[in-house]
């Protein structure tokens, strides 16, 4: 079992898409991401359904016009700073919150007219957790287990064993950590068939969020339908199958990850032997040079995967010392959307407010 | 040794519990010399009354100065510049000392202005007697202080440091009450530091007051230097 | 003077296999050094020992030569610490705790603070009690940058941050390695620690049981994976037969998983111009992929 993911490609399913601009003199970081296809099918009878929602709690923080789908079986997610908005979403899809305009819905109810019958089929993780005090972590779960009507000991304590949580402690003198397992567990125990995670695996250790991020996938596996927030790029990555970004209260991409993941169009970073393989590679044509560096004989070129055979036949004649591909990563797509005009001396100062 | 930035916060901390109890202890003491002359009032309220306000402050302001910021783990922002360890205690315990002192000194002045104020006026010798009686409570203070400082330093835990130097506080302090219970429980008497004040004595201004005074400011100043040593050489959790 | 922090034979039973055991590290002067590992595996217990908060009852720590317990005050002149967690002293307002802690060192300039709060976008001047969780950390982080200090202690210095904000800080701390500045730092993200640091340490159950340089990870290996899909199954077989270190193969997409060594890439190339290819795509080591390879061997040890 490892962290890193693995599945099928599918490149060769994918359209052709347009090539981005050429970059120069950035020589490590790859190339910031075009957005990719923003979309993809809508999901066929969605299972959460945002429409145009809109809540304005001025000074420019809210929600404004947002719209997505999430269909049964996908997970979706949600990247974007603090005060984006992020969190005023999900408290609508809970229905704590009403609607400006707009509306959301789950399972076709509504979300703030019919917020009982939501929550009898959606767990809740929410972003700040504050657990009653003077409980025991299990009285908590009988607690939750109480107000939701639902209790499967053997799903239970297979969460319990599988966060490795013991909620014997009381709730307060529990760490930030067996806080964050403790609301993962009663999310997951009734087995809802939604989930609404807010940063779900925030203040989990690195074991407990490989550990996480297999369980998702296998509740994906199982036809779960998840939305989740996070501000980890490389968990989202691993879960998401599309990821809205969003921006002031404003969702201003939706991407697919495996079209970030799978990108048809590659970036390889390309070291030669001697000086006349470099200058030979350059002058050979055919294949765009983004970045060239004669002092360290490196070349940085662009290649379709069509014509990838080109590339190999002409380093097959040369003598290449090393070959790395630099990925365009969920990451450098957000920073993308989020780059600035960098101040003085402060490359990456956000405006204040 | 002593660290100013340190006193000052610390002051700032506690000026408000200290400002409240010293009000209330002055304002009574104020009333009681107003009714009833120095002869008088001295037995009746200097035996029982500020006694239990001087553990209050000990306990609470005990556990605040050294405890109370393990706990909550903002002593690490204390420790994390170059001030020691030694001077944390120091500083608190300056403060301790100080703020009872000036305390006991307020209790003092209100006392006499009080009684100057009444009817039955002030002499020279009540002045003395007044102050014989504040200097004791001060060093019965101080005794406590110093026992709930050293638990302070010793414990990581408010309610250790409370259920240790607290306990041992009130227990001085019930222990003479349950004296009064008659003669079964008269040994009581000897097994509490609160019986060093002896404040009859002070009042019929006989021998021996002086060196169970001198006792007690020796319990609290042996207890806080236990408490500042062990400090200084203990694991912290921060 | 050497090392910047040198942690030698350091070892703290807690009992119940708790604690640190044997951890020997050093940090140059100038390096960014992470530590990960699980809740409970002793990253704080290092870090308090280093503050001279724990003393070491078998080994001993040193920052720039001094010993942590013993000269503690004075190291804490060129220590800047943020704690694991954040407990702020009863003051008002996130100004007023930068003023307090610029008095207990001394410092009478508060230039820098004002311009790290400026980047952090963080107004000082709100009440402690009402920051978020992201403002208190941002306090935090300001307070221990704000002095200069040469060697930095961070534990989890940057949770509750967005990802923007990370970036602000993962920028700062390059910033410090820049001016020579040594960073030590826990974490739980290996994003910011692939970002930031030139050693990552992991611990697990108080040893530590790998330390990796960044530099020979990410893609940059030494000996580097690629996937290879081939147009046509005969390419495909072809391929499988030149005997390259395979490590996965998928026979329904003509797709192998090959592990090759610098030396050999020509001989990769070579072996692939005359077959129909593709895509190539490199399937780089990543630090949570190499630390978990190592937790799960070191657990497979356990049990056998």
């Amino acid at each position: 079992m490892g962290m890193s993911t693995q599945h099928p490609e599918s490149d060769s399913a994918q359209g052709p898409r347009a090539d981005s601009p050429t970059r120069l003199h950035t020589p490590v970081t790859p190339a910031p991401a075009a957005p990719p296809r923003a979309g993809g099918p809508r999901p066929a009878g969605a299972v959460i359904a945002v429409e145009h929602l809109t809540k304005d709690y001025g000074h420019g923080r809210g929600v404004f016009d947002a719209s997505f789908e999430v269909g049964r079986g996908e997970v979706f997610g949600f990247v974007g700073p603090n005060g984006a908005g992020k969190t005023t979403a999900i408290r609508h899809l809970m229905g704590f919150s009403a609607p400006q305009s707009g509306r959301t819905s789950i399972l076709g109810f509504d979300c703030w007219a019919q917020p009982s019958q939501i929550h009898s089929s959606v767990g809740y993780l929410p972003g700040e957790i504050a657990l009653p005090e003077g409980l025991t972590g299990s009285q908590f779960i009988r607690f939750m287990q109480g107000l939701g009507g639902r209790a499967d000991g053997a799903r239970l304590a297979q969460l319990l064993d599988l966060f490795q949580l013991e909620p014997r402690g009381t709730t307060k003198r529990m760490s930030l950590g067996d806080k964050r397992k403790l609301a993962v567990v009663t999310a997951f125990m009734g087995d809802p068939e939604v989930l609404v995670l807010d940063e779900p695996s925030s203040g989990l250790d690195p074991i407990m969020q490989e550990r996480f991020i297999e369980f998702l996938r296998q509740e994906k596996g199982r036809g779960k339908t998840i939305l989740l927030s996070s501000h980890m790029f490389s968990e989202v990555q691993a879960v998401c199958d599309r990821v809205a970004v969003i921006k002031d209260g404003r969702i201003v991409s939706t991407v697919r990850v495996d079209d970030i993941r799978h990108s048809e169009t590659k970036t390889y970073r390309i070291k030669f032997a001697a000086l006349p393989d470099f200058g030979a590679f350059l002058t050979g044509g055919g294949i765009q040079v983004v970045f060239a560096d004669q002092a360290e004989m490196t070349v940085e070129a662009r290649v379709r995967d069509g014509d990838v055979k080109a590339l190999i036949q002409s380093l097959a004649a040369l003598r290449v010392a090393d070959f790395q591909e630099c990925k365009v990563t969920l990451e450098d797509h957000f920073f993308h959307l989020y780059a600035r005009q960098p101040q003085e001396g402060r490359p990456w100062n956000t405006p204040s407010r | 040794m002593l660290n100013a930035a340190l006193l000052k916060q610390t002051v700032r901390e506690n000026a408000v519990l200290w400002t409240v109890l010293t009000g209330v202890q002055c304002l009574m003491v104020f009333s009681v010399a107003m009714n009833a002359p120095i002869a008088a009032a001295g037995v009746a309220y200097y035996n029982l009354l500020p006694g239990i306000f001087a553990g209050i402050y000990a306990i609470t302001v005990g556990n605040r100065l050294i405890c109370a910021k393990v706990d909550r783990g903002t002593l690490a922002y204390v420790l994390a510049t170059p001030v020691r360890r030694r001077a944390v205690t120091t500083t608190q315990a300056a403060f301790f000392g100080g703020s009872l002192l000036a305390m006991c000194a307020l209790g003092a002045a209100a006392h006499c202005a009080g009684a100057a104020l009444s009817s039955f006026g002030l002499t020279g010798a009540d002045v003395r007697t007044v102050l014989e009686l504040n200097l004791g409570l001060f060093l019965l203070g101080w005794a406590f202080a110093g026992i709930c400082f050293a638990a302070s330093c010793v414990f990581n835990l408010t309610k250790h440091t409370i259920a240790t130097g607290g306990g041992l506080v009130c227990a001085f302090l019930l222990l003479p009450i349950m004296a009064m219970f008659g003669q079964n429980y008269a040994f009581m008497r000897h097994l509490t530091i609160v019986s060093l004040y002896d404040v009859p004595a002070i009042m019929a201004h006989s021998a021996g007051w002086f060196w169970g005074l001198v006792a007690l400011g020796m319990i609290g100043a042996a207890a806080g230097a236990a408490g500042s040593w062990a400090f200084t050489r203990r694991d912290l959790p921060l | 003077m050497e090392h910047a922090i040198e942690i030698t034979g350091l070892t703290r039973d807690y009992g119940q296999g708790r604690g640190l055991f044997d951890v020997d590290l050093t940090v140059a002067p100038g390096e960014v050094f992470g530590l990960v590992g699980i809740n409970g595996a002793g990253k704080t217990t290092m870090i308090r020992h280093l503050m001279g908060f724990l003393r070491s009852r078998r080994g001993r720590c040193r920052i720039l030569g001094g010993d942590c317990w013993r000269q503690a005050a004075e190291l804490k002149r060129h220590i800047g610490h943020i704690p694991g967690e954040i407990a702020f002293p009863d003051v008002k307002t996130g100004l007023d705790f930068l003023e307090l802690q610029a008095s207990y060192t001394a410092l009478r300039d508060l230039a820098r603070a004002d311009d790290l709060a400026a980047r952090f976008d963080l107004d000082v001047s709100a009440p402690l009690k009402r920051m978020s969780k992201g403002m208190k950390q941002k306090t935090a982080i300001v307070a221990a940058f704000m002095s200069g200090a040469s060697v930095l202690l961070l534990d989890e210095g940057s949770t509750g941050l967005d990802p923007l904000m990370q970036k602000v800080f993962t920028g700062l701390v390059a910033e410090e390695k820049a001016k020579g500045r040594t960073v030590f730092m826990s974490s739980h993200m290996f994003d910011e620690l692939e970002a930031v640091c030139d050693r990552v340490a992991f611990l697990k159950e108080g040893r530590i049981i790998e330390v990796a340089r960044i530099a020979e990870l990410g893609g940059n290996e030494a000996v580097k994976e690629y996937k290879i899909e081939f147009a046509a199954a005969e390419d495909y077989q072809a391929f499988l037969a030149r005997r390259f270190d395979l490590t996965r193969r998928q026979d329904q997409f003509n797709q192998a998983s090959v592990r090759i060594a610098r030396a050999d890439i020509g001989a990769l190339f070579q072996a692939l111009a005359c077959l129909d290819v593709k895509f190539i795509t490199q399937v780089p080591r990543t630090l949570a992929a190499h630390f978990a390879a190592k937790y799960h061997d070191t657990e497979g040890a356990h049990h056998a």
